[in-house]
């Protein structure tokens, strides 16, 4: 068993809090992404449990262990670096086989499972060159394979996919969900890019100035947001954040009265000022009728949907997603309606709460780990 | 079209003509140690010997103390040069990889006192030297270039280590090294060329050094070439020429020979020096 823990760990640098009262839950055998902008402590959280870090205060556990005080080496862990870290003046094959060096290995041992490693990377070719020879790609796998030849408890990665192109960068997070797939062994794999935590991680950890704002699957963490930093941060583009005010059975937005359920939100959500948070593909664009009044700034086609930027009386910007070739042209006035199943509350505050009671329907594609 | 051609031929000979005067003393001293003495003071001079010979060499080594002052010399160089790196090393290490409190203001300090005229410190060495006990021996020599060596080997070596990626160090870590395997199996090697140059730059000051080794040394049995050499064949009435040149020729030589091999770590290590200040 490799579940890992983090319970009420702090970290400061001097008089600076990186992070506040951490506390994750990470199965065995599951593949958390720990996503945030930069800055935030995914890399300071990461290297904690690496043992590359102290914790200020609380505990870190592996396996049901904690290993506050354990070496790096003896936490059973491989780390892949953003910078990949090879050892420059070691070839390929030696760069791999340097772990099982430490651990004592024979070196009949140690080559067949550099081997294996090398075959499942497809670097049996490169193992006599010098990591300098190779392009950014190999280099990485060359990373990769140095973590796991060794067969560790859990794997950590810390954006290993960041310095490589965008080709290349779809194609080896294929690569990695097949890996995680077939090796079945947890992984913490920290990025800034939701499009690989999205698509690579069982759930996410939405981390924001050092707290952790949200810790579910990727489809938790885009349909029901937890608060307005995870609603914004989430999806390209991210979800409309409208201020106004709560009336009754209305949130009522420029005079524009937009019909709410109030038996679908906590109690907590009362009269008064209030967010309400629109994903672009509930905001259809309308010629006239009921709605907001808004104008057209900008459509950008991308060949399967346009993005169209609009703004409201008042200047607010709203984005919109709509079909591809839609005509619309800029400074052209229109009515934006939100679908009602799409409509979101949050708190007035500047990182307020969402109040949505969230349909237990839903609960069961949550559950995937 | 005419500046064109007129100016690499401007530029060769400025060039060349440096080159010739600051090589002139060291060929003329090449000269004068293989002329016999009839030759030397003739005048006009000649400038290639009219007869080559090897008796100021001959001498030097049968009938002087010259190859004790070189046994001494070897002996102070080297020694000061393993002493300067594996503590400047050491230093380096620590005040690149560990964040403790003052870490920069410690470093400054040490640059501070590489900043100090050696005159200054030289008698306040010397009289301690006396109270422990060591004063005129080769050790206390060692020490001496050792404490003004350390400062500037400790900035060579700190530049260089900054240029080795903290990553490296934690992947070892990972990977399953203790610290001291770390630094051995990926510190050391990546740190080498700069471990050489900063060797090389020390070697070179012990090896020519005269102020220390006149002050703190006096008999012949410790004195390095510097100052046993000149000693010996200057005093008030007479200057041995021909013996003093085949003297410097043969100082010369291990220097030339380091250089000869090693001039690229020399170089880089110049170029170290000046990344952070
Ligand atoms: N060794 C350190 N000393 C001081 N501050 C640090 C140190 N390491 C990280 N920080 C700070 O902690 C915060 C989180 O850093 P990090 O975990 O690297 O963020 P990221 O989410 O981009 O990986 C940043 O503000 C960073 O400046
Ligand atoms: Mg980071």
């Amino acid at each position: 068993m490799a579940n890992v823990s983090f319970t009420n760990v702090r970290k400061s640098f001097g008089d600076f809090t990186a992070l506040e009262s951490l506390d994750l839950e990470i199965h065995d055998g599951e593949f958390v992404a720990l996503l945030g902008p930069s800055g935030c402590g995914k890399s300071t959280t990461l290297r904690m449990l690496a043992g590359l870090e102290f914790p200020t205060s609380g505990d870190i556990s592996i396996g049901g262990r904690v290993v506050n005080d354990l070496a790096p080496g003896k936490r059973d862990i491989a780390m892949v670096f953003q910078s990949y870290a090879l050892y420059p003046h070691m070839t390929v094959g030696e760069n791999i086989a340097y772990p099982l060096k430490k651990r004592g290995l024979k070196k009949p041992e140690r080559d067949e499972a550099v081997r294996r490693a090398a075959e499942l990377l497809q670097l049996e070719p490169l193992l006599n060159r010098k990591p300098k020879q190779l392009s950014g790609g190999q280099q990485q796998r060359v990373a990769l394979g140095r973590a796991l030849v060794r067969e560790p408890r859990v794997f950590l990665l810390d954006e290993p996919l960041s310095n490589l192109d965008a080709k290349l960068r779809s194609y080896m997070r294929a690569e990695l969900i097949e890996l995680h797939r077939r090796l079945g062994k947890t992984m913490v794999y920290v990025t800034h890019d939701q499009l690989e935590a999205m698509t690579m991680a069982d759930r996410i950890v939405v981390m924001h100035g050092g707290r952790v704002q949200q810790f579910d699957t990727p489809d938790a963490v885009y349909n029901r947001p937890a608060n307005r930093f995870v609603a914004g941060f989430i999806g390209t583009p991210p979800m409309n954040q409208i201020e106004g005010t709560v009336q009754g059975a209305t949130f009522v937005v420029n005079s524009h009265r937009q019909p709410i359920k109030r038996e679908a939100f906590a109690a907590s959500l009362v009269d008064g000022p209030a967010v309400m948070g629109v994903r672009p593909e509930f905001v259809g664009i309308h010629d006239s009728g009921d709605g907001l009044p808004a104008t057209v700034r900008l459509a950008e086609n991308t060949g399967h949907e346009t993005i169209v930027t609009l703004e409201l009386p008042d200047g607010a910007r709203i984005m919109s997603r709509v079909e591809a070739g839609r005509k619309l042209s800029v400074g052209q006035p229109v009515i934006l309606r939100f679908d009602p199943a799409g409509i979101h509350l949050f708190e007035a505050t500047e990182n307020g709460a969402r109040l949505n009671l969230d349909i237990p329907v839903a609960a069961t594609l949550s559950q995937s780990a | 079209m005419k500046s064109k051609m007129l100016r690499p031929l401007i530029l060769n000979l400025v060039t060349w003509s440096l080159v010739l005067l600051i090589s002139f003393p060291l060929l003329w001293m090449i000269v004068t140690s293989l002329k016999p003495q009839t030759e030397l003071f003739r005048i006009p001079p000649t400038w290639v010997p009219e007869t080559v010979t090897f008796e100021h060499y001959w001498r030097l080594l049968t009938e002087t103390p010259f190859l004790t002052f070189f046994r001494n010399s070897v002996v102070l160089a080297t020694s000061t040069t393993i002493f300067v790196v594996g503590l400047g090393t050491l230093g380096a290490y620590s005040l690149v990889r560990f964040r403790f409190r003052g870490r920069e203001t410690l470093a400054m300090l040490v640059l501070f006192t590489y900043l100090l005229p050696s005159v200054v410190l030289i008698i306040p060495l010397y009289l301690m030297m006396v109270n422990l006990g060591i004063s005129n021996t080769l050790f206390s020599l060692i020490l001496a270039h050792t404490t003004f060596a350390l400062p500037y080997a400790l900035w060579l070596l700190r530049s260089f280590m900054e240029g080795i990626p903290d990553d490296l160090e934690n992947a070892a870590l990972v990977d399953g090294a203790s610290r001291l395997g770390a630094f051995k199996d990926v510190i050391f090697p990546q740190l080498l060329p700069g471990i050489i140059s900063t060797a090389l730059f020390t070697f070179i000051l012990s090896w020519n050094e005269y102020l220390y080794a006149l002050v703190l040394v006096n008999s012949e049995s410790v004195a390095p070439l510097t100052t046993g050499v000149m000693t010996m064949l200057i005093s008030a009435f007479n200057i041995e020429w021909s013996l003093l040149m085949a003297a410097s020729v043969m100082m010369s030589v291990p220097l030339i020979v380091v250089f000869a091999f090693l001039q690229s770590y020399l170089t880089s290590g110049f170029g170290a020096g000046g990344v952070k200040g």
